[in-house]
């Protein structure tokens, strides 16, 4: 018999406090069969202020891979992820992934660390070879520069040009409709934020070249308090705000913009605004903002994505974020590799990953595909749509078109001498 | 005479770990932790020097940290320096970094000295967030570090980098000790224990605790320049108050007053920090009790207590 | 820099309002925080680092009592006294161990409490962030002021600061406990020879200065997320306000404070990429130029 279990489960029941929900959610599954399971590595973050990107990353990857277990596994050999915390800290998410492979031979990598940790992996394993999915880096140039790139490193998630294509195309669609032809942005200042901005601006007004950017407002990355890049977005005056904080910082400024009364003269235009966790919280949600999707259990309209969302609430009390569909993914695309090379070989696993389109909950059309040229996560399903203050909390979706998608990112990247 | 036998002990050091790695006795562990040990323990031997000898408590000690790393990546990326030249032109650009903000911090006592530090270290903080065109910004320095070998010694390679890193530690203890032992050591000290007798005999305050403050930011330097090679990158993290911290939290842990103490508390702090990763998400929890209980329990690092103790004992004797 | 729209916005009225309600409020609300500091340190001579994790409790605390009972007022009330009394349990338990030791013992201390805490709450309330959101109650339309804007909860906060500040100042100089507490300052033997208890007046300050700090974080509970780990800008904001204001000085902590806001509010306007790197600035510059800050007893 050889039972699966994260690490540390059974230490965090000695010390006997809080977080049933999470560990009650881990059954133990028996093997008549003992053998050595398959390791996977999960760098991550478990600790401050974005502990949600890996508990529900950790949470949607322990679903999948009991269901791949339960299943009897690659021949009888269990999966077993081993996910530590490296507190936001990028110099320790290198030291733990190094770790992972060298003390503990872990055969693959799920880095569920965001951009920073993300790219301080991606040196780690440049130089050892482990194959690895990068699950939350939504940093375009992670895949999209070639210099970056590199046989054994994928992405199995949402990119930040995919997003500001969409965005911007819905953007432009809503601006000419309702004449918004002054645009103010208020982002976090780091990579994700100044470059995800700079792409929707890009698009929007590509699509639309009456828009017109009259300032801008750059708060720090979970910063505290957004009084300041209020009061400067209401000198402005602005018809449109287009920002893409996301989480606690998202409800901070929504909740701060509305008692200044922004929201009655602007548009909010928050591309990560229809997350679970961030809807819920927001106590004044305004009606009619912009978002487009991060996961929603109604988008696509599937049956398998509503019984996902199910099946994780009633494991984990809660409902899966933007980070959950994305690990969830993760172990699908790789455990289909596993059992279609029939054993680990990193070689052979990473070049059935290039090109595999999977059949998914998540996908645009039903499914997703890890493309091979960039090794990135793409067909994946974007939509836009305005938010109301009660479930289904997002209404009037609007998908869109890889086809665009594929087509405008090509030329993007051909601007970037990237092409 | 005491420089001789430093050197011989430095020597065996490095040649038992030299056999133990490239023997059958290596193992990647063994590796990874020698590398992070001989990072860490040179930044907390080098903040030691402030600390235990010339009573200055910097709170910004990972300024000069950062700085290395940083300075020895970008070099290294522009493709045209070699290892070696490139350390010591990152070592000497940290020197020079810590005699300008030296010059305007060592002037000011105790708490307003550990601030003002502390001050500078987020600046230095915030201008490689902000200068995102030389430095990556938030994502630290992109694309690896090159590390052509130089003289057979491939950094590349973990071991080759391991036995290189212990190489630098100890050689770098085997200086610090020395610079300790030298009537520049001694002056540090009186100018701690009794600044008053320290001005009357002429001392310059301002000179020595300069000179300290740019040896150790120096050594501070090397330290990044580890720090780099090892995740063969630059983050803004290694410049980060928390860094400071940590290397505060080493040396609080083996002791202040014996030379070795720091790395003593590096071996533990590492150990430590490794082993509640491994077992819990609640770093911060586990951390946090274990360190009130040495704080509270022993209210000194492990060597002082031991040293302490054992002299007491020899005291009592008839 | 964008030093013109700076010019433009000084030069109209409804910016310059905006602004300066803006700046002022958030000032106070940091002020809250830093004279906990400031007084803890005066007195006690102790650097209590672990001040941003009281604020991030009161902020706890303030959730745990509105969720159930939906009055601002219990939540405001058990942010304080929450606060107030971890504080004491701190101060009699822990820090009180390490008085007269040097800085580090303090540091240590104090990292290992926050390290403690910003766990503790994550069993108890989740990793995840929360918000309490504006009460109903102060949900009204934005006061407009020569065509500036200030939302009415900022008008509250500011008053209900401003009151405290007050009270703060009269009981200072105006109580004998006031006195106790300024004399133990500068001379706590003498206070001591006095028959005065200073083990309680310096339990009683460390709880008062935990107490400021639970309050500010209960008041920005309905605007700032509440999530582990929010001590810690507050924290540093605090302590560039003591600095700058001289540590131990509570008059220095209000200037200095509405200094910070100002800093902010204006900065946001006219050097929005360095309103950070401002603050350091002004920190190193007072630490260099006059070190004792602001308010400083010390020449």
């Amino acid at each position: 018999m050889s039972t699966i279990k994260p690490p540390g489960l059974h230490r965090r029941r000695l010390i006997g406090v809080g977080a049933a929900a999470a560990i009650t959610g881990f059954p133990n599954i028996g093997f008549t069969q003992a053998r050595q399971p398959i390791k996977i590595g999960v760098p991550t973050i478990l600790s401050g202020r974005v502990a949600q990107l890996g508990i529900s990353s950790r949470n949607a990857m322990q679903i999948e891979v009991d269901a791949f277990n339960a299943s009897g596994g690659l021949d009888g050999r269990p999966i077993e992820l081993i996910v530590r915390d490296s507190r936001g800290v990028p110099a320790e998410a290198a030291r733990i992934a190094r770790e992972m492979i060298s003390s503990d031979a872990v055969e693959f990598l799920f880095d569920a660390e965001p951009s920073s940790g993300g790219f301080a992996i991606h040196e780690v394993v440049r130089e050892t070879g482990t194959v690895t999915l990068h699950i939350n880096s939504e940093t375009s140039s992670l895949t999209a520069d070639p210099r970056q790139r590199f046989w054994n490193a994928f992405r199995v998630a949402r990119q930040g040009i995919h997003d500001s294509i969409a965005g911007g195309y819905y953007a432009a669609s809503v601006a000419r409709s309702r004449n918004l032809r002054r645009w103010m942005t208020i982002s976090p200042d780091y990579a994700y934020g100044r470059d995800t901005t700079a792409e929707f601006v890009e698009f929007a007004r590509s699509f639309n070249a009456d828009i017109q950017i009259t300032g801008e407002t750059w708060p720090r990355l979970f910063q505290a308090d957004y009084t300041e890049n209020i009061t400067r977005l209401n000198q402005g005056r602005p018809q449109a705000v287009y920002s893409c904080l996301w989480a606690g910082d998202l409800v901070t400024f929504v909740e701060q913009a509305s008692i200044f009364g922004l929201f009655a003269q602007s548009q909010l235009f928050a591309v990560n605004m229809a997350d679970y966790t961030t809807l819920q919280q927001v106590r004044n949600l305004p009606r009619g903002v912009h978002s487009g999707n991060r996961y929603l259990r109604n988008f696509p309209t599937v049956p398998e994505n509503l019984a996902f969302a199910t099946e994780y609430n009633r494991r984990f009390n809660t409902f899966p974020t933007n980070w959950s569909w994305q690990s969830a993914t993760a172990v699908r695309l790789l455990t289909t590799a596993l059992r279609q090379v029939g054993g680990t070989n990193p070689r052979e696993v990473a070049a059935k990953l290039k090109g595999m389109t999977i059949e998914s909950p998540f996908g645009a059309e039903g499914t997703v595909t890890m493309r091979a040229e960039d090794q990135t996560l793409v067909d994946y399903a974007i939509g836009w749509g305005t938010t109301i203050s009660a479930d289904p909390f997002v209404e009037n979706m609007q998908k869109a078109d890889w086809a665009t998608i594929r087509r405008l990112e090509a030329e993007w990247k051909r601007g970037k001498g990237w092409g | 005479m005491g420089f001789g036998r430093d050197s011989a002990i430095a020597l065996a050091v490095l040649l038992v770990f030299i056999l133990l790695e490239f023997t059958g006795l290596r193992s990647a562990g063994l590796v990874d932790f020698a590398i992070r040990f001989a990072t860490f323990g040179l930044l907390a031997l080098s903040l030691n020097l402030l600390i235990g000898s010339a009573g200055l408590v910097s709170f910004g000690h990972a300024a000069y940290f950062g700085m290395g790393a940083y300075s020895f990546g970008l070099l290294m990326q522009t493709g045209a320096w070699s290892v070696p030249a490139a350390i010591l032109a990152a070592v000497a650009m940290t020197a020079l970094l810590a005699l300008v903000i030296g010059a305007l911090c060592v002037r000011l006592s105790e708490i307003y000295f550990a601030f003002l530090t502390l001050a500078f270290q987020m600046l230095l903080h915030s201008l490689i967030l902000s200068w995102i065109g030389l430095t990556g910004g938030d994502q630290g320095l992109m694309g690896g570090i090159p590390k052509p070998p130089f003289l057979g010694v491939d950094l590349a390679r973990q071991d080759h980098l391991a036995a290189f890193s212990l190489f630098c530690l100890v050689a770098s203890a085997v200086a610090l000790r020395q610079i300790l032992r030298s009537p520049f050591g001694a002056a540090l000290r009186m100018l701690r224990d009794n600044p008053d007798r320290a001005a009357f005999l002429g001392l310059s305050v301002f000179r020595y605790r300069l000179a300290a403050f740019v040896i150790a930011g120096s050594f501070a330097g090397l330290a990044g320049v580890l720090m780099s090679l090892y995740v063969s990158g630059a983050f803004p993290s290694f410049a980060f108050w928390t860094t400071s911290g940590e290397a505060i939290f080493m040396i609080m842990l083996g002791g202040v007053s014996v030379f070795l103490g720091p790395l003593v508390g590096t071996a533990i702090f590492l150990m430590l920090n490794d082993w509640i990763t491994a077992v819990t998400e609640h770093h911060g929890l586990f951390l946090g009790i274990i360190l009130l209980i040495i704080v509270l329990g022993l209210r000194k690092g492990l060597l002082d207590f031991a040293v302490e103790h054992w002299r007491a004992r020899r005291g009592n004797q008839p | 820099m964008e030093l013109t729209e700076l010019g433009e916005c000084v030069s109209s009225l409804s910016c310059v309002v905006t602004q300066l309600a803006a700046g002022l409020t958030i000032g106070m609300l940091l002020f809250l925080v830093a004279s906990g500091l400031t007084l803890i340190f005066g007195v006690l001579g102790l650097v209590n680092f672990a001040h941003g994790s009281l604020y991030m409790m009161g902020a706890y605390f303030a959730l745990a009592a509105y969720g159930p009972t939906g009055s601002f007022a219990l939540a405001v009330l058990a942010g304080t006294l929450g606060a107030a009394l971890l504080g004491l349990f701190f101060e009699r338990f822990l820090l009180s161990r390490i008085y007269g030791q040097d800085v580090l013992m303090q540091l240590l201390v104090c990292y290992a409490i926050i390290l403690i805490l910003d766990d503790v709450v994550k069993i108890i309330w989740g990793a995840d962030f929360r918000n309490m959101g504006v009460p109903p109650a102060f949900l009204h339309p934005p006061f407009i002021i020569g065509g500036g804007v200030v939302p009415y909860f900022y008008a509250i906060l500011f008053g209900i600061t401003a009151l405290i500040a007050v009270a703060l100042s009269y009981g200072m100089s105006r109580t004998r406990f006031g006195r106790i507490v300024r004399a133990a300052a500068v001379n706590p033997g003498m206070v001591g020879a006095l028959g005065i208890n200073t083990t309680v007046v310096y339990a009683a300050v460390f709880a008062i200065g935990a107490g400021l700090a639970g309050a500010a974080g209960a008041l920005s509970a309905p605007i700032r997320s509440v999530v582990p780990g929010a001590g810690v800008s507050i924290l540093i904001e605090s302590f560039i306000v003591t600095v700058i204001g001289g540590m131990g000085s509570i008059g220095g902590a209000l200037a200095a404070s509405l200094i910070l806001g100002l800093t902010r509010s204006f900065g946001s306007i006219g050097f929005p990429l360095f309103v950070e790197g401002a603050m350091f600035v002004i920190m190193a510059l007072v630490l260099i130029l006059r070190p004792s800050g602001l308010g400083g007893r010390r020449g």
